[in-house]
């Protein structure tokens, strides 16, 4: 049973019996106690006056001492012969002893009490039943209200509950009813105060969910636009192949387009690079990775490319040092940045990697000697497809903007600087101490 | 015909100045928004191809810029931008025309035609001027109905005399709307093609008005 109205309503009115009914054991109790008193009194005060009168008027009925109350007065002689009885019980408490007593005589539990005069014994008795009898008639005269309110109570209860859950319904209902894409607030109108932070949370949740989705549409479109231009690129090559005359005209115009394909390949793999970065990578449990490994690994894998330019690339720093991160994500930040420095770098340049520890953490650096890049563009260049004035070098635009995500997933900062001796870029990734 | 080329991109600039020079145009290529101001400013073209996503200066502030000093050059936009409102953003700027990339280079071509023709007021797709008939579109002039061979520059040089048929052009406006920049230009290469022209056409076809210029 997981509705609120009824779990409320079960438990409010199993609090409500179990309150009655110990209000009514109280009161029962009481009233035993009570009547105990009074009706011994009576007993007693019967036998008292039964002993004042003479046995022969007590061969009459004495009516007014019996009748609803129950009461049997025995008188037995000094011999032990019962003389009298008021009443022809079934089965009557035969004499025991003098004062109260309690006493089982058949099926009945008997109240007794017993005086001696003159050799007479008289004994005034009266059924427990009758006790317990009016002790239960207030009892439930203490039950009955309670077993009154119950029904009203379990109403009231139904229908408060339910008008003070309506507005969960509205909610619920405007919730149900909005199509996936409707990101806009959910009324927060009359609400009960424990409902409201359930709704304000769900309206966070709404907030940052269109923010995300903004920044994917954002995306997405700027991807889009982003390949419609090696892809026009392409076109036009291609028509320039088409009116090639010569068969020399046609093998430049070939290798243009092929360029111009590679260009576009690039361009996908990056944005591919760059969802996969996004952030279900960021899930992964970081691992021990040893910078210099990787470094090395990368480097080599580049060897090729920097040797069509004559670059000298090589891996200079520590031996060994490790910190705690996502090896892929790792590798695509450094690959970047080498490749990045190879296509900067001139004919015969130079391409350092650099690993060291620092005093708080892991330093890598990929130095080259290009031509660098100016102060005032050293943060835009980190903007999704941001390309450079004056760039000759074909780029997809998103390289720093995928080694700024790898980085920021391991809490490292990105910073773009001169290079030593002046000419040239120095990026430099600091990585926090695994 | 001179165009100015504006297309940061280096394979499309490159590809859209061959295509274009394919086609008879004389083309110049600046890659930024300022440079392109500078180029109006310095030379007088017949049409500006726009890209809209440049540096330095964006290509709608470019148009805008140079619509207010009431420039009336012709201004096609060649853009990746293809929502509505980009288009509609560009034609209210004043661009005369709007091509989506990627585009065909023939279909640029033809629409660059087409605007040339408009901005001399010409409905006529060909030019043509007693017994000369020039297709702009073709490349193909005929003389008195019989097939003329002309060079490029040849063609050229009469399609600028032709656009405004009486108005007198100078040696150097000539060489402008023939020659685009870094384009080596012989001292007298005009008078040579010029030369040519008389020989094909008849003496009396372009006329010299001494130490002004030439025209039909």
């Amino acid at each position: 049973m997981t509705s609120l109205r009824h779990k409320l309503l079960a438990w409010l009115l199993a609090v409500v019996l179990i309150a009655g009914m110990a209000a009514a054991w109280g009161v029962y109790r009481q009233a035993r106690v009570e009547l105990d008193e009074v009706f011994d009194y009576h007993l007693r005060q019967m036998a008292l006056s039964v002993r004042d009168r003479s046995f022969d008027g007590l061969l009459v009925e004495p009516e007014t001492l019996t009748g609803e109350f129950d009461f049997v007065i025995q008188v037995w002689g000094r011999d032990g012969v019962r003389l009298y009885f008021s009443q022809p019980h079934a089965a009557l408490p035969g004499l025991v002893r003098l004062g109260y007593d309690t006493v089982q005589a058949g099926s009945t539990t008997w109240r007794v009490f017993a005086i001696q005069e003159r050799g007479f014994t008289i004994q005034v008795a009266q059924p427990m039943g009758i006790r317990n009898r009016l002790a239960a008639n207030s009892a439930l005269g203490t039950l009955s209200p309670f077993l009154l309110l119950l029904p009203l109570l379990g109403l009231l209860v139904w229908f408060t509950v339910g008008r003070e859950l309506r507005p969960l319904e509205t909610v619920a209902r405007a919730v149900s009813q909005r199509s996936a894409t409707a990101l806009d607030p959910l009324p927060t109108g009359p609400l009960p105060d424990e409902v409201r932070p359930l709704v304000s949370a769900l309206n966070d949740l709404l907030v940052r969910l269109g923010r995300v989705l903004a920044a994917q549409r954002d995306f997405v479109a700027d991807a889009a636009h982003e390949l419609r231009t090696p892809l026009a690129a392409l076109t036009l090559q291609i028509q320039l192949a088409e009116r090639a005359v010569s068969d020399a005209e046609r093998v430049a115009a070939f290798t243009v387009v092929k360029s111009g394909l590679a260009r576009a390949t690039r361009v996908v793999e990056q944005l591919l690079t760059l969802a996969r970065q996004s952030p279900d990578a960021a899930e992964r449990a970081p691992l021990p990775v040893d910078l210099v490994e990787l470094a090395r690994r990368v480097v080599a894998e580049r060897l090729p490319l920097a040797d069509a330019k004559f670059i000298d690339l090589g891996v200079s720093g520590a031996e060994q040092l490790t910190v705690m991160g996502d090896a892929e994500g790792l590798r695509i930040l450094l690959a970047n940045l080498i490749d990045n420095a190879l296509r900067y770098a001139p004919q015969q340049g130079r391409v350092d990697v650099c690993i060291r520890r620092a005093d708080d953490g892991a330093v890598l650096e990929v130095v080259d000697n290009g031509p660098g890049i100016p102060v005032a563009e050293r943060e835009r260049v980190f903007d999704r497809f941001y390309r450079r004035v004056d760039n000759e070098i074909p780029g997809s635009g998103l390289g720093l903007a995928i080694v700024r995500d790898i980085a920021e997933r391991h809490r490292a900062s990105v910073a773009l600087e001169d290079a030593p001796g002046g000419r040239g870029l120095a990026v430099r990734v600091r990585f926090p101490l695994a | 015909m001179r165009l100015l080329l504006v297309e940061d991109d280096l394979m499309i600039g490159e590809s859209v100045q061959q295509g274009l020079r394919q086609d008879g145009f004389t083309v110049d290529w600046v890659r930024d928004g300022q440079s392109a101001e500078a180029a109006w400013r310095a030379t007088r073209f017949d049409l500006m191809l726009l890209d809209l996503g440049l540096p330095r200066k964006d290509g709608l502030a470019v148009l805008k810029s140079l619509r207010q000093i009431h420039n009336a050059l012709p201004v096609l936009v060649m853009t990746a931008r293809d929502a509505v409102s980009d288009r509609v953003a560009g034609l209210d700027a004043g661009a005369d025309d709007y091509l989506v990339k990627p585009f065909d280079l023939d279909e640029l071509a033809a629409r660059v035609r087409a605007l040339l023709r408009r901005g001399s007021g010409r409905a006529d797709p060909v030019i043509s001027h007693g017994k000369l008939v020039l297709n702009p579109a073709t490349r193909v002039a005929t003389f008195a109905g019989a097939p003329l061979a002309l060079s490029p520059r040849e063609f050229a040089l009469l399609e600028a005399l032709l656009d405004r048929p009486g108005a007198v052009l100078s040696r150097a406006q000539l060489e402008e709307r023939i020659y685009g920049w870094g384009q080596e230009v012989e001292s007298n290469a005009v008078e040579v093609h010029i030369h040519a022209l008389r020989k094909k056409l008849g003496a009396e076809f372009i006329r010299n008005v001494r130490g002004v210029g030439y025209k039909v």
